[in-house]
């Protein structure tokens, strides 16, 4: 951390702190905003919009602050979002997982993200990838549902 | 393989549809607004239990916990018409709309989207004060509560919550006006008392029995329409002149398009595992005596009490308004 | 004494039955397992195994929760140090130095040490329950919600010393974590903020998956998607067991842990939450090379794990002594001896003392049992990280989606995990601490009741945080608290911070 702050420190342009901020303050000017339908009560009876208005008025005063100190931290274009493209894919699989699970059941859903995180983000065999993603999801159904008593979706087909 | 799985599917479809001719033909889930070890929960197992022994099928039960139970409820109210999910439900079944209706939310369910099966208990709750409050009887207390001019406080379940309402309908009945100090459920209600930092609150006969034997709790009257086996010395309001009722009930419920012949199962077994002696065992060991009311008794008690509730949240009002 | 001592023979009687015994170790075990799912921990344990306790009796009920519970909360330790993944609440802090110690190839003396400390923080305060039990359930009860706001302002302090990185971030990403407090129905007023009509919303955003998004998810999206995968780990014998210098290191934080969980445990309500992080904010204050917090340092480790095992012993206190729910596990521990017959009460010790003191007892025996079961399994959990990373994380994905969905039942869950995990992400890639929002989401409900509570007993005044002895001595302890903190801002930077150069850039 400290080497980026060094290397970055004389260059020009916009900071990582700058958009961090930025968005911070965003964020607190919608919750403001969205907080506005909540009686604020008085100081002897605070009502529920009190405290919300307080603490994003907190937030965006040290969005202020954070960008206002920013010109030390690293250069925004000097942060690295290499890993972020397979990221974003996993989180979209365990999105689609997510969707699905009450849907189609517990078992079927873990196999087919299993059978994508490994098959295609992995390009594992596909033998490998069937019995680890077919292991896996009647194992921890076993496990957790059968003998835990852990209440899993089952989707129409018993699944 | 496309074309294969397609053949699985319908195959398995086909098996589900064919298995419905006879109800129930598979396990039934009975949703149970509340976590584990509440009121609902205690009552749903011994009548699960029961249920199925009578109607040999699986009945489990599935806690459904959330938003003071209305996650649960709104679960029931929209599930699939076929009578195998069906719920264990607490009064506070016929607040929530009417709470989210004065918020001018969007109620997560409503009534007429459920079906009563049975009543299966109804407590009434007692009012317990702080053994420091000087107050003995009821008339002493209201003369207390007047004579301190709204400086009396209760705690409750929370705002609108099941030990809120009876407060209320007794603060409306007499005119009075105390602080009311919201916690989030009956434990940390009745320990705000037991640590004299309110003067009193509400309890359900199981949750205070204990406290009051050991002095560390004083009933002073209580909510039913007769006085409570447990508490053969706490006189009622009702004895005493006044026109309030409450209970905590449990009962059960079903989503309301259920079929009649499926309801018909449904009632007539209910009706054989209430005699359960496994069943009455349980609910006694909880202090909790069963009051079975079969479908068409339980929906007009259902109606009353909905009613009374209803009206009680319009008297309470949005709480940040009243002053 | 004596009589203590009679007792407690009474209740080893009733532990020590061959039954019992197995009870109390097929509850460890469970609870173990349990507690390993990401998201399941100990009330999430205890509640599924209640149901099964019914036909069981008494004594064989409450012991086999109270193994549960043990396990449970071990079991959540494990995730944290192995993988990153809280697996409730209370070990967010220990994942932070656990898991840098895994990566440095350390998990092992990680773990144990936390089996360690767990079992002498459990030791420790059963000692204490079971000797002074009644005279701290009447203290305990004096916190009322003006004292309650006191406790967790001194908790807010905590963030103070919290993170390694610029105070402004921690603060901000401390608003963040209050903020999300905020969402859910307001229990003093009955309005359901934040919540855009989810039903599901209405209880407000768990601990659980945003701490499992934040931490867990966060650190998966970091590492799955580098070019080449970390390295697999072979520990050797010798890496399992701590070493000499890292077990003296532990004995202070470990000690202090205790001790200020259990008193933090006693106290009615949730705040025993809290624990974990007070102490590591503590262990973080009072050490010689705060630096090492956050890269390893096994007192991060060790107070966080002793304070949260033994604030868990410690809400037996209130529970048993006066037969309240003081909180939602206990609530359930309650219920699986009310639906005996057994009415809990302010008697129950004297009405019961089969049930009290076996139950005592068998807290002595799990916490025996735990250790000896755990300490052998460090060495088959330590080797999950021989399995190639491509194959862990995958399933490491699957774990947290199941565990963050059994919480509840409920889908929302996972989408705040999953939401939680792409914020987390991007929230490091620009240097933020995250551990400063799990402590705000736990504390702001909390802390902003207590407030309106106190106001509403009060009538409005503001008075009655200062008429109160307990608070009033919290409140003054807390502004010394904050002088100190501010010492350094005002005489220029001799803070902790500036000599070891994690100084706020734009102050030098």
């Amino acid at each position: 951390m400290n080497d980026s702050v060094s290397a970055g420190a004389h260059a020009r342009g916009m900071r990582g702190d700058h958009v961090a901020g930025a968005v911070l303050m965003a964020f607190s000017a919608l919750v403001a905003w969205e907080n506005r339908s909540y009686p604020l009560g008085s100081l002897a009876s605070p009502g529920p919009g009190s405290v919300p208005l307080m603490l994003a008025l907190i937030l965006g005063g040290l969005g202020l602050l954070i960008i206002v100190r920013g010109a030390a931290s690293p250069l925004l274009n000097s942060i690295e979002w290499s890993e972020a493209r397979r990221g974003f894919v996993l989180l979209l699989a365990c999105g689609v997982a997510t969707f699905v699970l009450e849907r189609i059941g517990y078992r079927l859903s873990m196999i087919a993200l299993l059978v994508f995180m490994l098959g295609v983000v992995e390009r594992k065999k596909p033998l490998p990838t069937a019995l680890v993603s077919i292991g896996f999801a009647y194992g921890s159904y076993f496990m957790f549902a059968t003998l835990l008593k852990v209440q899993l979706p089952l989707g129409p087909w018993g699944l | 393989m496309k074309n294969g799985l397609a053949c699985v599917l319908l195959a398995l479809t086909a098996a589900a549809a064919s298995a419905q001719d006879v109800y129930p033909s598979r396990p039934i889930s009975m949703i149970v607004p509340f976590p584990p070890g509440g009121v609902a929960d205690i009552t749903g197992r011994p009548t699960a239990a029961a249920l199925e022994k009578v109607l040999k099928q699986p009945v489990t039960i599935n806690n459904r916990p959330g938003a003071g139970g209305k996650v649960g409820n709104a679960a029931v109210a929209n599930a699939k018409p076929d009578g195998y999910t069906i719920m264990m439900a607490l009064s506070s079944v016929s607040v929530l709309p009417e709470a989210d209706k004065l918020f001018d939310l969007k109620p997560a369910y409503t009534l007429d989207q459920l079906a009563p099966v049975a009543l299966i208990s109804a407590d009434p709750v007692i009012l317990v004060v702080h053994p420091s409050v000087p107050a003995k009887t009821l008339p002493e207390l209201v003369a207390l509560a007047r004579q301190k001019q709204g400086q009396l406080s209760f705690s409750t379940s929370g705002v609108y919550g099941a030990l809120h309402l009876p407060m209320e309908m007794f603060l409306h009945a007499l005119n009075l006006k105390m602080r009311a100090v919201h916690s989030t459920g009956g434990g940390p209600a009745i320990t705000m008392v037991l640590g004299g930092h309110v003067d009193m609150t509400v309890g359900g006969p199981a949750a205070i029995t204990a406290q009051v034997n050991a002095g560390k709790l004083r009933p002073v009257v209580g909510w039913g329409a007769r006085r409570h086996e447990a508490f053969p010395n706490v006189p009622t309001f009702k004895e005493l002149g006044y026109d309030i009722e409450y209970y905590i009930w449990a009962g059960m419920f079903a989503p309301k398009a259920t079929p009649e012949p499926v309801m018909r199962v449904l009632r007539d077994a209910t009706r054989k595992a209430v005699e359960d002696p496994d069943f009455r065992t349980s609910m006694a060991r909880v202090n909790s005596p069963v009051q079975y009311l079969d479908a068409p008794e339980f929906a007009k008690y259902w109606a009353a009490d909905a009613k009374r509730l209803a009206e009680v949240v319009r008297v309470i009002g949005r709480v940040e308004e009243q002053k | 004494m004596d009589g203590v001592f009679g007792n407690l023979m009474l209740g080893f009687s009733v532990a020590m039955q061959p039954s019992v015994l197995a009870y109390a170790f097929a509850g460890c075990v469970i609870g173990t397992l349990v507690g390993m799912l990401p998201g399941l921990g100990p009330l999430a344990g205890i509640s599924l195994l209640l149901p099964a306790t019914f036909g069981l009796d008494p004594i064989v009920a409450i012991v086999l929760l109270a193994g549960v519970y043990y396990g449970a909360m071990y079991g959540g330790s494990t995730t944290s140090i192995l993988m990153r993944i809280p697996g409730e609440a209370a070990s967010v802090m220990t994942c932070i130095d656990g898991y840098a110690m895994t990566q440095r190839g350390r998990a092992g003396p990680a773990l144990a040490i936390a089996a360690i400390g767990s079992f002498v923080a459990g030791t420790f305060s059963v000692v204490a329950l079971m000797l002074l039990a009644p005279t701290l359930a009447t203290f305990a009860l004096r916190f009322g919600p003006p004292e309650y706001t006191a406790l967790l302002t001194m908790g807010l302090l905590v963030l103070s010393y919290m993170s390694g990185g610029s105070m402004l971030k921690t603060l901000a990403m401390a608003a963040v974590g209050l903020l999300l407090g905020m969402v859910g129905i307001d229990a003093m007023s009955g309005y359901t903020r934040f919540s855009y009509g989810m039903t599901e919303l209405a209880d407000g955003v768990g601990i659980v998956p945003v701490a499992v998004g934040l931490f867990g998810l966060s650190e998966i999206l970091m590492t799955a998607g580098q070019a080449s995968p970390p390295p697999v780990q072979q520990p050797t014998l010798r890496q399992l067991i701590p070493s000499a210098e890292e077990m003296r290191l532990s004995i202070g934080p470990i000690t202090r842990g205790s001790v200020v969980g259990f008193l933090i445990g006693i106290i009615p309500g949730a705040a025993h939450i809290i624990s974990s992080f007070v102490s590591y904010g503590m262990e973080r204050r009072i050490s010689n090379h705060p630096e090492r917090f956050g890269n390893g340092a096994i007192e991060g480790v060790a107070g966080p794990e002793s304070a949260n095992n033994a604030a868990a012993t410690g809400a037996f206190v209130p529970m048993l002594a006066l037969g309240v729910p003081t909180g939602p596990i206990t609530a359930v521990m309650l219920a699986a001896i009310m639906v005996h017959g057994i009415a809990p009460g302010p008697m129950l010790i004297t009405e019961q003392p089969q049930l009290f003191w076996g139950f005592v007892a068998s807290m002595y025996v799990g916490n025996v049992v735990l250790l000896v079961l755990n300490l052998p399994l460090v060495g088959i959990f330590v080797n999950l990280l021989r399995i190639p990373y491509s194959y862990l994380y995958p399933a490491i994905l699957c774990f947290c989606v199941l565990g963050v969905y059994s919480v509840g039942n409920s889908v929302v869950d996972v989408w705040i995990m999953l939401a939680m995990g792409g914020v987390g992400y991007v929230l490091r890639k620009f240097h933020f601490d995250l551990a400063p929002v799990a402590l705000g989401l736990v504390l702001s409900p909390l802390l902003e009741l207590s407030v309106r509570q106190s106001l509403a007993m009060s009538g409005g005044s503001y008075g009655i945080f200062l008429d109160r002895p307990i608070a009033i001595t919290m409140f003054g302890a807390a502004f010394v608290l904050i002088l100190l903190a501010l010492k350094p801002l005002i005489f220029k930077g001799k803070d902790w911070r500036h000599d070891v150069g994690l100084d706020e850039p734009a102050a030098e």
